[in-house]
């Protein structure tokens, strides 16, 4: 078990804020930083798993071989799917519960899940292939496409990083310029996170990472440019309050490039990302003093964050359910809060509890 | 029953190619109520609902400008899997599928295209942003908006629901795209949810108040479930989802609220529109 630490610290706040926030109207939405900024807790995860990949394959014990990335990343992207079929079947399940128990057809709508009951034979396809995804049930099947673009990425960065990130700038740019994604089925429309977009935050992660260890003209860098960060983070506070947006009518083209756009993430989200990341590139060293059992907490679902964001999304689920069936208030946010982040520390006790106790467990992430 | 569609599209069609506004309302269409709330005839006979109950109406600019110009009418579809078409036998039974059937048998000759975009079920602001981006790719003359049951399941907030409609369909108009409302579907078990009715009216208020064609999708199939031989004929096994009569029935309606609004006066000044009833068309 590792120490708490900057990475596991921040990723655990940006599982916690995705729980929150896939309860749309509860009480506690304002606290989330994400209320406050241009992009979002989903950012920051796939920034740091980027992160976290350069510390993987490139090891104390020295750099893994070509085919051990291969087969690391391999078993990492099974991992992945396995946990996206599943809590999707539970889900499912949940939502199906829920409209029996009350009664109430209007529940098989929930989150696009209509499609499963009402036409199940190419829901089911579209399941296992993941290109049928329930609203906010969406996060996972983004991170098995990146994860399984990843090890092109990570060979060509050990013969060169600027190499790496210039073929990910193009995947990226190319698939903004020509709006190229991956199709929704049986439903309509696209992915809600496009994989090919996303992928560059990965490398960067991956490629930041690097060099934060190795190059000391990048720590410089870093540190110099870190009033810029917090310029950005300070503009982005200003247009989310005027609620200043890109008229996507009325903007040049390709107009990917210029829009806010979650599923490509469109270039204001990514630049607001970064500035965020440089504006709070040392900030846990300041927190972690200070920030006792909730600095180790947040660490702790950082470091088991598949489980523990299988669980939250299950979580926020049954946290909609009850929101709609007591109306909310603040007493019932509250517990749905407190119920919540209960099960996610649990899981990640559990996860390590388990990995602990001798039995072979394959999911200690 | 599809003759008769005829007199009030080619009283349409004849306007478009010749009239000026003023011609508008002396078309012969039987607009909604009048004179008494008679079930409207030009619906198939299991469709049949009386139009007050079906539809309120304002002027359609944008596919009025698409007619008159003659190119291909582009129609985008939003909504919910009522718009995917679940629980129909084929997707050849689907809503979009059918809209785009009816209309075309509406303005003969006219090309008609429906794209339909199923929104995965989230809510609030992030849907808004993301249906702004969806009409800017697909740079639709009418967005058929089926809106509501979403916001109705994560008990988003009345007031905030309204502001974020009122927004997006302002943002639509400022960009000479048309809209047309539909509201949630009807089932007794929700007729209950004091919600789910607040979310109802909240839509016809927001209509009313910006100018935009609404389909009672609620008062309507309300309607037809309250007929004697109605039980049960509407909805798919699992009791919620339309079958095939039912998504005919839902682009009947709307296409038949599509044209109405089409003929409807630009300036709708109080009074009630001088409409003749001579020729209601006849079955």
């Amino acid at each position: 078990m590792r120490e708490p630490n900057a990475i596991d610290f921040w990723r655990g706040l940006a599982l916690i804020t995705i729980f929150v926030n896939h309860m749309p109207g509860n009480l506690f939405e304002p606290f989330m930083y994400s209320r406050y900024t241009i992009s979002d807790a989903t950012e920051l995860f796939v920034f740091l798993a980027g992160w976290s990949l350069a510390l993987a394959t490139g090891g104390s014990r020295g750099p893994d071989s070509p085919a051990q990335v291969v087969m690391r990343l391999a078993t990492r992207v099974v991992e992945v799917y396995r946990a996206q079929l599943v809590i999707t079947a539970i889900a499912f399940a949940m939502i199906a519960a829920a409209a029996l128990y009350f009664d109430n057809p209007l529940l098989l709508e929930w989150h696009g899940a209509g499609a499963f009951f009402g036409a199940p034979i190419p829901s089911v396809i579209g399941w296992v292939v993941l290109t049928y995804q329930l609203g906010y049930f969406n996060i996972l099947p983004l991170y098995v496409v990146v994860l399984a673009l990843a090890p092109v990425f990570i060979l060509i960065a050990r013969l060169s990083r600027w190499a790496a990130l210039a073929a990910s700038f193009a995947l990226y740019a190319l698939c903004l310029t020509y709006e190229i994604t991956l199709p929704a089925w049986p439903t309509e429309g696209s992915w809600h996170f496009n994989p090919f977009a996303w992928q560059f935050l990965l490398v960067l992660g991956f490629v930041a990472s690097q060099w934060s260890r190795d190059s000391a003209a990048f720590q410089g860098w870093a540190w110099r440019l870190m009033p810029l960060g917090v310029l950005g983070v300070a503009l982005g506070l200003v247009a989310q309050f005027s609620e200043w947006k890109p008229d996507p009518l009325n903007v040049p083209e390709p107009r990917l490039f210029f829009i806010m756009d979650k599923p490509f993430l469109s270039p204001l989200r990514l630049l607001h990302f970064l500035a965020l990341a440089l504006a709070f590139q040392r900030a846990f060293s300041l927190i972690a003093p200070i920030g006792g059992w909730v600095s180790r907490q947040l660490s702790a679902l950082g470091r088991n964050s598949l489980a523990v964001f299988s669980v939250g999304s299950l979580a926020s689920l049954a946290g909609q359910f009850v929101r709609f069936f007591t109306g909310g208030g603040f007493l019932v946010d509250a517990l749905v809060l407190f119920l919540g982040l209960g099960a996610q520390i649990f899981t990640a006790w559990f996860v390590e509890w388990r990995s602990r106790s001798s039995r072979p467990s394959s999911l200690s992430s | 029953m599809a003759l008769a569609f005829f007199p009030p599209v080619l009283a349409l069609l004849l306007t478009l190619s010749g009239g000026g506004s003023v011609a508008w309302a002396q078309t012969a269409v039987p607009v909604a109520p009048s004179p008494a709330d008679a079930v409207d005839a030009s619906l198939s006979p299991e469709c049949r609902v009386p139009g007050s109950k079906l539809y309120t109406l304002a002027p359609l600019r944008a596919v009025k400008r698409a007619l008159k110009e003659s190119r291909a009418i582009h129609v985008l579809a939003i909504g919910s899997s009522s718009t995917v078409g679940i629980g129909a036998s084929s997707p050849a039974s689907a809503y979009p599928v059918r809209l785009e059937g009816e209309l075309e048998k509406l303005f003969p000759g006219m090309e008609i295209e429906v794209t339909n975009r199923g929104l995965s079920g989230e809510v609030a602001s992030g849907a808004a942003e993301r249906m702004k981006n969806t009409i800017a790719e697909v740079e639709p003359d009418l967005v058929i908006w089926q809106v509501g049951t979403n916001d109705a399941l994560a008990r988003v907030d009345i007031d905030s629901f309204s502001q974020n409609l009122d927004d997006t369909i302002k943002w639509i108009m400022s960009h000479r795209i048309d809209v047309v409302l539909v509201d949630p579907q009807y089932t007794a078990s929700l007729a209950r949810d004091d919600h789910y009715g607040q979310i109802v009216k909240t839509i016809h208020d927001v209509a009313r108040k910006d100018g935009v064609p609404l389909v009672l999708r609620y008062e309507a199939m309300r309607y037809l479930s309250s007929q004697p031989t109605a039980s049960g004929r509407y909805l798919a096994r699992d009791q919620f989802h339309l079958n095939d009569l039912g998504y005919r029935c839902m682009a009947e309606h709307v296409a038949r609220a599509i044209t109405l609004a089409l003929v409807e006066p630009e300036q709708a000044a109080g009074a009630a529109a001088p409409v003749a009833t001579a020729t209601a068309p006849a079955k």
